[in-house]
């Protein structure tokens, strides 16, 4: 399990602050904008090129209503391929931890099947699952569930042979074990993958819904880019950048919650 | 993810062979069995006739995609590292730079591929910028966990002796940070061809994504699944290289 | 791969049964109306609003049919959902994608045609260096290589030039280039592209090449069903032809009404871009033989043009049996007085 423990403890990870330091670059991004508005203007860069905030903040106010919902169908897709794939996750860690002939037959072929881009195969998905809020969750599922359960199984390896013995000795039992001793070990790199998930559950429900939808961001985005509409294309950029920012969040607060918990056990 | 590519006994890499041909075994038996048209499911075989037909097509398409994604791979890994080591040097630009990295990491790449396809074209130099942005970021934040990990004594020390900035980063901070950084290295390699190809698909005058964009138009899909397993094997190819300089030149354990 | 299929297999399960509970939560709507889906061949907007007017009118209901419009999307191919029996109804590709189908062996049949016209022509700049088709001779031309390269070379073989000698490259999503100058020539549908080069580029600084004009046709958006379909249930195909032409008429007839329904539905788009979609389609669908004989006309003349023109570069490995690939018999049913606007 070498390289699943180096590959895991790779995963981006940046500390979310507490308020206080969210505060700051909310200042700086409006400074930002600010600075990107005036520029556009004094420069005359063409709207084709980069369109002002305000352009694009002016456009999501035109349609709310759209970007709302597409907003909210995307939320729902990744959220249920997020939990689907993260539940997946753990329990194929679960049992490629306890059944290595099993682990050493097919996480290999989990490996692999990653490298396969899911877009190209908009059809068999389609087939498969119909056209559905389900089909795009599958997709969020697919390439989210990886990390989880390299992480899971890294985590799993830091706990100490000794201490299973012991509870062993105390005729604890292996769903026992689990829960008391190798699940707690495994929650801080379990939560650096979900953090991950959380991102990439996005990006699946999003080219998801390139396979042929009426609503949600990945719509919104193809019908601007196929119409070159730039400043559609940006609102889109922000709606999403909101929408994975808050999925990051949520799972940093229950990493904080959970984590802290788990640790005071 | 490289249990795969690290085993080091012959019984880890004979099971996995194993898996994959029981895998194969299943699918040529199921598409043949249930006699699956092509378009539900081809077989592995007729997969592997299609990879003999268009071979000299494939074979260009994967040098094209190979060439975009190695391209953009370097320069997001030296971007993302020169970017991670600025942060780490000034310390005010850190807390403006990094939540603002995570949020523009938080959105998903294929999010920006129509801009990028619009700034930059159809050709080469959209795909190499996409791979650049997705890979870039990754590297960024695990060199900034990487460069993070030195603890304060050791800085301390070093500076009691004198060394200035630059060297506590170049005798300390980087070679901490090196495993964490060749490793968000070794998952970048999977993603750069993803990238690469998604955004062909999108728009390209070649490469694999092309090669499937058209494919699917032409109703191919034998062509379709040989383009996909040329792509993932470059994929595995490209992850078994940087795995296979981080056994050899990281030692770490 | 094994495993994917089963987890999602797995899925696919979990998934249909909450879309029962869902369904059980619906009233329970008359019980003889029959399930069915309409694949378009990309995003909602107003080069189908017919259908779109059909379905929010009732006029699929009155039929008795329960149908759901399924938008299609970059990397999906209307002609596989339908023969795999995912969608019932496909308004795909076109001739073009209808021949290359059948040459594959895909079970489907053409139960009519929309655009009646080659809905796409060839753009220069007025003021550039091509002024006629035989100028296209070493010229930088886009165009997608999905059937409309074929056009193009036939219509470059009937001023005799070899297509070869021209540099013809792939056309993908953006206009841009051709804006820029990069390209000589630039390949635009009538009611999409085009609207956006004269925007950017303006109108009369435009020549257009016309592919009927060199003696060309390449009908284009075609209603699809599957073999099994058109064998077992003519009457639901019958029904469904009537309730179309009928949100068609409608959208013609009140075009503001039609982009209302449009727009409701993707409020992102750009109305007067709408408004010209649809005015277009208007005109592609009316043209030639739908001029007498009404909407969703197969022109065997013209689709058997098509179809020698993609034998002869190669496209599809024989000409197609026309009579088996395009079946008129469902359309004919609707008098051609009901289906004249």
């Amino acid at each position: 399990m070498t390289g699943v423990s180096t590959s895991a403890a790779t995963l981006p990870v940046a500390s979310t602050g507490r308020v206080h330091a969210a505060v700051k670059p909310v200042l700086w991004l409006a400074l930002g904008l600010l600075a990107i508005e005036v520029l556009v203007m004094a420069l005359e860069i063409r709207p084709y090129y980069l369109p002002r905030p305000s352009a694009i903040a002016a456009n999501i106010m035109a349609t709310p209503g759209a970007y709302l919902a597409g907003l909210w169908r995307t939320f729902l897709e990744t959220a249920l391929g997020f939990v689907a794939g993260s539940l997946f996750g753990v329990l194929m860690a679960v049992i490629f931890h306890r059944w290595v002939t099993l682990r050493e037959l097919f996480f290999p072929l989990f490996v692999v099947s990653q490298t396969i881009p899911v877009i190209a195969f908009g059809a068999v998905v389609v087939l498969w699952f119909g056209n559905t809020l389900f089909a795009k969750a599958v997709i969020s599922f697919y390439i989210s569930f990886l990390p989880v359960t390299v992480n899971t199984l890294l985590g799993f390896s830091s706990v100490d042979p000794r201490q299973v013995q012991l509870m062993r000795s105390f005729g604890a039992n292996d769903v026992q074990i689990l829960r008391r001793l190798y699940l707690p070990a495994a929650l801080p790199q379990l939560f650096v993958a979900l953090k991950l998930a959380s991102s990439l559950a996005l990006v699946g429900a999003i080219v998801g819904e390139w396979f042929g939808d009426t609503t949600g961001l990945g719509v919104l985005l193809l019908q601007a880019m196929y119409n070159e509409n730039v400043v559609g294309i940006w609102a889109t950029i922000v709606v999403s950048a909101c929408l994975g920012m808050g999925l990051y969040s949520l799972v940093s607060l229950a990493e904080r919650k959970i984590v802290f918990w788990g640790g005071e056990q | 993810m490289s249990a795969y590519m690290q085993s080091d006994s012959a019984r880890q890499i004979g099971r996995g062979l194993a898996g994959a041909l029981l895998v194969a075994a299943i699918w040529e038996l199921s598409a043949r069995g249930l006699n699956l048209p092509a378009y539900v499911l081809p077989s592995v075989t007729s997969i592997l006739g299609g990879l003999v037909n268009d071979a000299a097509s494939l074979a260009k398409a994967a040098r094209y995609t190979a060439a975009e994604s190695f391209a953009g791979y370097v320069i997001g890994c030296l971007v993302g590292m020169a970017a991670a080591v600025l942060v780490t040097m000034i310390p005010a630009a850190r807390s403006v730079v990094l939540p603002l990295a995570t949020a523009i990491n938080s959105v998903p790449v294929v999010a920006y591929s129509p801009l990028v396809l619009l700034w930059f074209g159809m050709g080469m130099a959209s795909k190499i910028v996409m791979v650049a942005v997705a890979v870039s970021f990754t590297i960024f934040l695990s060199t900034i966990a990487g460069l993070d990990r030195v603890d304060r004594k050791s800085v301390d020390l070093i500076r009691s002796f004198g060394a200035g900035r630059l060297a506590v980063l170049w005798r300390l901070r980087l070679p901490t940070a090196l495993p964490l950084i060749i490793a968000g290295m070794r998952v970048s390699t999977v993603r750069s061809v993803i990238v690469a190809i998604v955004t062909e698909m999108l728009g390209a005058y070649d490469g694999l994504g092309w090669i499937i964009y058209q494919a699917v138009l032409q109703i191919d899909f034998v062509k379709v699944w040989a383009a996909i397993i040329v792509a993932s094997s470059i994929s595995l190819t490209f992850f078994g290289a940087i795995s296979f300089i981080e056994r050899r030149y990281v030692f770490w354990r | 791969m094994l495993n994917r299929r089963n987890v999602l297999a797995a899925f696919a399960a979990a998934a249909i049964g909450l879309q029962g509970i869902g369904m059980g939560a619906a009233p329970a709507a008359a019980q003889d109306m029959v399930d069915a889906s309409l694949r378009l061949k990309w995003l909602t907007q107003a080069q189908f609003a017919g259908f779109y007017v059909a379905l929010e009118k009732g006029y699929y209901k009155e039929e008795g049919i329960n149908l759901t419009i399924n938008p299609g999307g970059p990397n999906l191919l209307t002609e596989n959902l339908v023969a795999t029996g995912a969608d019932t109804f496909g308004l795909s590709g076109g001739t073009d994608s209808v021949f290359a189908a059948r040459d594959k062996g895909m079970p489907i049949v053409c139960i009519g045609v929309s655009h009646q016209v080659t809905p796409f022509v060839f753009v220069s700049h007025k003021d550039g260096p091509v002024q006629t088709v035989a100028d296209f001779k070493g010229k930088k031309i886009t165009t997608w290589f999905t059937g409309a390269n074929h056009v193009l070379s036939a219509m470059l073989s009937k001023v005799g030039v070899d297509p070869k000698e021209a540099d013809i490259q792939p056309q993908q999503v953006s206009v841009t280039p051709f804006v820029d100058r990069q390209v000589d020539v630039v390949t635009a549908t009538r009611y999409n592209e085009l609207y956006v080069i004269n925007q950017r580029v303006g109108k009369d600084k435009l020549d257009l090449f016309v592919p009927e004009d060199s003696g060309v046709s390449f009908p284009r958006d075609t209603l699809i069903v599957s073999e099994q379909t058109a064998a077992e249930k003519p009457e639901l195909i019958e029904k469904f032809l009537r309730a179309s032409v009928k949100g068609w008429k409608d959208a013609f007839a009140n075009e503001k009404e039609a982009i209302d329904i449009i727009m409701k539905i993707s409020p992102t788009l750009d109305r007067a871009q709408q408004e010209f979609m649809l005015t277009e389609v208007k005109t592609l669908m009316t043209a030639g033989k739908a001029s007498t004989d009404g909407l969703f006309t197969i022109d065997k003349t013209a689709v058997g043009s098509a179809n020698d023109l993609l034998a002869q570069y190669g496209v599809i490995s024989k000409p197609v049996d026309l009579d088996a690939a395009f079946n008129a018999s469902f359309i004919d049913t609707i008098p051609a007085e009901e289906r004249r606007l």
